[in-house]
């Protein structure tokens, strides 16, 4: 029962993300509209060609319709086929290249954190979701600067003296309860 | 393999992943296009009448009756390729907008000041360095701030001696952290 309940608090996993995925989704729609548009567009404008040519010729060895346009309708099916799967394989690519550049940017800003640089700015790429990441980890290092630099501040002004002992002493344990605020 | 080694090794955004998402596209597009060719098989395969007059009619009263049959077999094609293109998208992206997500969260966390916890992902998720990278970063922020609270209670130790002793190793300890934090910049 105590599990049950445990499981049911914890945050579920959100399987959407608007922001990265949605921009995805509507670009994947919109070179599918496209190649649907286009392929209704020639393909309209020769089989009504094609089907008045035909009636006038009077050729008939056709079963039917299909067997006239068939040549047709194969090689503009294959080209509906290529356009889009060659426009959706080119957005792919590029969302991993934008991926990999504003990801591994992050990953080399983390990097230098570790080495203590704080400051010098992510400068992930500018689409959207990459650059709003890039702004939380720099708003995190930031606050960390902010934070060691205070404690610094502090601990000089301190180590400076001209102070009584009872307040060296409580300013002594501020600084002790500002240290553990880091990284919590 | 150690850390830093292991994760420069390991690619952000795996080849097999990039592949595996062109091969769904390609199934899908596959699938979209092939029941496109359906509609029209159907729509346009019913036999010709045998006779001259017959097939003529036949064509060209077909000519007012294919556009709007074109547009119904294109939109249904669209609607179709775009919903399953639109879950593929949502399926495959969402093992980089998850992990991109829980770091958001556990960001979110460290700037409200509650504990932040070793961030993992999920298996088969991608870029898994930025994981590591951040893990080792609050390690190392947590590792100078021990050494920070160990010089600190060193410090504290002589307080068992007398006053000035004391206060002079206080004094120390406080110029080596503030020394020790101006790697920070």
């Amino acid at each position: 029962m105590k599990t049950r309940i445990l499981q049911s608090r914890q945050p579920r996993i959100r399987y959407v993300s608007p922001r990265f995925q949605g921009p995805a989704v509507l670009a994947f729609a919109a070179i599918i509209a496209i190649g649907g548009v286009i392929f209704w567009k020639l393909v309209d404008s020769q089989f009504q060609r094609v089907f008045l040519h035909t009636a006038i010729r009077g050729h008939y060895t056709f079963d039917s319709a299909y067997d006239i346009v068939r040549d047709l309708l194969s090689w503009h099916l294959a080209g509906l086929f290529f356009g889009v799967f060659l426009a959706g394989s080119v957005l792919v690519l590029f969302l991993v290249a934008a991926t990999r550049n504003g990801i591994g940017k992050a990953v080399d800003s983390l990097r230098a954190s570790a080495d203590g640089d704080l400051s010098t700015p992510t400068g992930t790429c500018p689409i959207g979701e990459f650059n709003r990441f890039g702004e939380k980890i720099d708003g995190a290092r930031s606050d960390t600067l902010a934070s060691v630099e205070m404690i610094r501040g502090n601990a000089a002004e301190l180590a400076a003296g001209g102070m009584s002992p009872e307040e060296f002493r409580l300013r002594w344990d501020e600084l002790k309860q500002q240290i553990r605020t880091i990284a919590p | 393999m150690t850390g830093p080694k292991a994760a420069g090794d390991i690619a952000l955004v795996q080849r097999r992943y990039v592949y595996g998402l062109l091969l769904r596209l390609c199934v899908n597009t596959i699938g979209g296009v092939g029941i496109l060719f359906l509609i029209l098989y159907f729509a346009l395969s019913r036999p010709l009448p045998g006779d001259y007059s017959g097939v003529f009619h036949a064509l060209r009263n077909l000519s007012p009756f294919l556009r709007p049959i074109l547009a119904i077999s294109v939109l249904l094609y669209a609607l179709l390729a775009c919903g399953s293109t639109s879950a593929l998208c949502v399926y495959i992206l969402h093992k980089v907008a998850g992990p991109l997500y829980r770091i958001e969260l556990v960001l979110d966390q460290y700037r409200s000041g509650t504990h932040t916890r070793t961030v993992s992902f999920r298996n088969g998720d991608q870029i898994q360095p930025l994981a590591h990278t951040f893990n080792q970063w609050i390690g190392s922020l947590r590792r100078d701030r021990n050494r920070w609270l160990a010089t600190m209670m060193d410090a504290e130790r002589h307080c068992l001696q007398d006053e000035a002793t004391c206060r002079a190793e206080m004094e120390g300890a406080l110029r080596k952290i503030a020394g020790d934090m101006a790697r920070y910049r």
